[in-house]
């Protein structure tokens, strides 16, 4: 039996795919960088605090973007013939990632709420639905934690990914079911008028290439080296089940 | 990795596991997904509804004038005043007015003609609030001169929801 991808962790995960992936983020987040605490001008209510919305809309999208692509992937590993590890690590290391950026959403939302709203912290709809995802891909990250077989794990945590997934519209039309502190969406406004100053959405959808860039650097690597521990763990126990022949004999 | 076979304290082998089929599952999980969104859909429509707005304060079911509630206007122009540590201002909404007292600074980016939600109770005719969060539009427009004051002129006349 060959583990030769074991034996070439050395030379890591990168392929020309990556490294392009990679340069394309470092470019776009080095203009959010700039734009966002140089170029743009402060907002005529807000002031300098407008800055936040630079990493906190992107980083909102990005766990969105996440998820929904754990439950495609969860859904492509319970549809398919095969039932392909591949679909189930790209699950894994999405919501991984995801839950990152939505932890960066609920922190840069919390101080940006300090400086306008006048607050970290309230029980209003969107912050309150938000936290909830949050701590359901939290829940989602232990249980693909649990023990059993590689297919166990994809299974159970297939099912709960495309049920998780459904919070996602809860989330994002909070604040417009039901009265909420959190403002409306801008961008992607019900009524299709974006409401913005033309730099300022410039640098926010640069903003958003940047941070998907580096989400999708982050999930393929990621899922790269998810696939390397299965596989040592997969010749743990085919050690383990030689020993154990080894002692019959 | 131990991979001795798991047996009964008789040592007799495990009966095999039951299979039940996915699809129970899933149908059941599916059931208490729904359930649970039913549940939290009805209960933020009857109590996390965030505010009242001024207009509804006496008038709308979660809004009785005798109990703790926030409520929400545009801060009046002319109307801000701070004094020993409190401030005082009276707050708008569909054309129904209310005053508001509170003990210290607002903070955030409070101001005139600017959307706010105020905690307190309303004691007489005044609202006695313990806290003051300002609310901003999703309207993000550049700072330079002429546009603060079309900017503050339409923060005084528009009423958000």
């Amino acid at each position: 039996m060959s583990f030769s991808p074991v034996t070439q962790a050395s030379k890591g995960v990168g392929t020309p795919t990556t490294r392009l992936i990679g340069l394309i983020a470092i470019a776009s987040l080095a203009w959010v960088l700039f734009g966002g605490l140089v170029a743009t001008p402060p907002e005529v209510t807000q002031g300098e605090s407008v800055r936040i919305m630079y990493v906190h809309v992107p980083s909102a999208w990005v766990a969105y973007l996440a998820f929904i692509t754990t439950a495609v992937a969860s859904a492509s590993y319970l549809l398919s013939r095969r039932r392909s590890l591949g679909f189930d690590r790209v699950a894994g290391a999405s919501a991984e990632v995801g839950v990152v950026f939505m932890g960066i959403t609920l922190v840069s939302g919390s101080l940006w709420g300090r400086l306008t709203w006048g607050t970290f912290w309230q029980w209003d709809p969107r912050l309150t639905t938000t936290s909830f995802l949050f701590v359901t891909y939290l829940g989602y990250l232990a249980v693909r934690g649990l023990g059993g077989t590689h297919h166990q794990r994809a299974k159970r945590s297939a099912i709960l990914a495309l049920l998780a997934v459904l919070e996602i519209p809860l989330v994002h039309f909070s604040v417009v079911l039901w009265r909420s502190l959190h403002q409306r969406a801008s961008v992607l406004s019900t009524d299709g008028d974006v409401k913005m100053d033309g730099l300022m959405l410039f640098t926010l959808l640069v903003g958003v290439v940047a941070f998907t860039a580096t989400f999708a650097w982050l999930v393929m690597h990621r899922q790269r080296v998810l696939a390397m521990r299965d596989i040592v763990e997969s010749r743990k126990l085919d050690v383990a089940i030689a020993q154990r022949t080894g002692e019959g004999n | 990795m131990d991979l001795t076979p798991r047996t009964s304290a008789d040592n007799a082998p495990l009966a095999p596991r039951k299979r039940k089929t996915t699809w129970t599952t899933i149908v059941v999980l599916v059931a208490i997904v729904v359930a649970g969104g039913v549940i939290v859909s009805q209960f933020l429509t009857s109590a996390i509804d965030y505010y009242c707005n001024a207009d509804e304060v006496g008038v709308r079911e979660g809004c009785e004038a005798d109990r703790r509630i926030r409520i929400q206007g545009t801060v009046d122009e002319g109307s801000l005043e701070s004094a020993a540590g409190s401030t005082s201002f009276s707050l708008s909404f569909n054309d129904v007015t209310i005053n508001v007292v509170y003990e210290g600074d607002p903070g955030g980016i409070f101001q005139e003609c600017i959307p706010v939600v105020a905690h307190g109770r309303l004691v007489g005719d005044t609202f006695e609030a313990n806290r003051i969060e300002v609310r901003h539009s999703n309207e993000y427009m550049a700072e330079n001169g002429d546009r603060v004051t079309d900017a503050e002129a339409k923060a005084c006349s528009q009423q958000t929801g």
